[in-house]
């Protein structure tokens, strides 16, 4: 069978285990938020858009924001049998790619970005890793067989978190 | 799919071909008063694409590109986006101020400056082709450059627009200079209810009926 590359896009959520690999190509603003259960080898990514789910009522699509997606990921890693005491997190993104439109203070990348670290922190989820802001853009391969991150930018060498 | 590829009847997109290409003519005129030699430019290709397949129809999802960003307001908001793959750069810095940059990754101000008033030039000229044909104002913001992945790039636009389906309208555009020919995409993202809106206009001023 060999493993298996999973691509979550924009607003997905995606659950796999090892050997297999979750992969978020070009973050630009967006945040790519891992978790990872160590000992039973299961892994799930968000490729989360926006910081909050408050504004907009409703949501239709849970993937989107970073607290409808966190709840989704861990009912997804739930189901797939993670043990959720046990989690770690890596963050990679939240670039701010065209710098001089932002007229916020904070980019809506970090906003993203401390969104996710508000959830986690909510969850109790210990962030073992991040790659994050910046002005360029970033393509992430999750490992499940030993929850490593690779990140691939422009121009830059690869880094691993 | 299916429906996107629906949006606008054949009719329509030669209409649209046509506006791509008097916005190509006098995007030509003014590039060519810029760099003081003759510049030819058409469109070689107009599309309607899903946000999710603009990587794709640049080269693929790990592609890297030049991309001119820009706001739009008026009676419709929304995006536009140029498109210059990186390896062309050089060649394009070559043109614009008759020196070839040799890191396109890293190019000098003016080449930067160059590049985003090329985008300036061309979104104008096609705005106002727009209005002189289906009578929708348009104006564009300041234009800002990124050099980086191409998916990146959307996935940020995405975010300020808020949307994960988005519609994209895509007009190619060729330059010839010297017999040597560069390759530039116009995209143009409209928010949701601007799409709508331009769909409408476009209907109504080639005396068809709306579209649903």
């Amino acid at each position: 069978m060999g493993e298996k590359e999973w691509i979550v896009g924009i607003a997905e959520v995606k659950v796999a285990r090892d050997p297999d690999r979750l992969v978020a190509y070009g973050l630009g603003s967006c945040v790519g938020v891992t978790l990872y259960d160590r000992w039973n080898k299961i892994g799930g990514l968000a490729h989360v858009m926006l910081p909050s789910s408050l504004p907009h009522g409703r949501v239709s699509t849970a993937g989107k924001y970073a607290d409808t997606a966190l709840e989704e990921l861990l009912s997804s890693m739930a189901s797939e049998g993670a043990d959720l005491g046990r989690l770690e997190a890596k963050l990679v993104g939240g670039a701010n790619m065209f710098s001089a439109l932002s007229q916020q203070a904070v980019s809506i990348g970090m906003r993203n970005v401390s969104a996710v670290r508000d959830k986690l922190g909510e969850k109790k989820i210990a962030i073992l890793g991040e790659d994050v802001g910046g002005v360029h853009g970033r393509t992430m391969l999750f490992f499940l067989g030993d929850g490593r991150v690779e990140v691939r930018k422009f121009n830059q060498p690869v880094e691993w978190i | 799919m299916s429906q996107e590829a629906k949006l606008l009847t054949e009719f329509q997109m030669d209409a649209l071909k046509e506006i791509g290409n008097i916005g190509a003519g006098h995007a030509a005129t003014a590039l060519s008063q810029m760099v003081g030699k003759r510049i030819d430019m058409s469109v070689t290709k107009v599309q309607i694409l899903p946000a999710e397949s603009i990587a794709g129809f640049l080269g693929g999802i790990d592609r890297n590109v030049a991309a001119v960003h820009m706001p739009i307001y008026g009676e419709m908001l929304g995006v536009a986006l140029i498109f210059f793959p990186v390896e062309r750069l050089p060649q394009l810095s070559g043109m614009l101020i008759g020196r070839k940059e040799e890191e396109p990754a890293h190019l000098s101000e003016l080449g930067q400056s160059a590049i985003k008033e090329l985008g300036s030039i061309l979104t104008g000229a096609y705005l106002s082709a727009l209005f002189r044909m289906i009578h929708l104002q348009l104006i564009h913001g300041v234009p800002t450059l990124a050099i980086d992945m191409a998916q990146a790039i959307l996935d940020s636009v995405l975010v300020e627009l808020e949307q994960k389906d988005e519609i994209a309208i895509v007009i190619e555009t060729s330059f010839l200079e010297d017999e040597k020919q560069l390759t530039g995409n116009f995209f143009l993202l409209p928010e949701a209810d601007s799409l709508k809106k331009f769909l409408a206009a476009f209907s109504k001023s080639l005396g068809l009926p709306g579209n649903g």
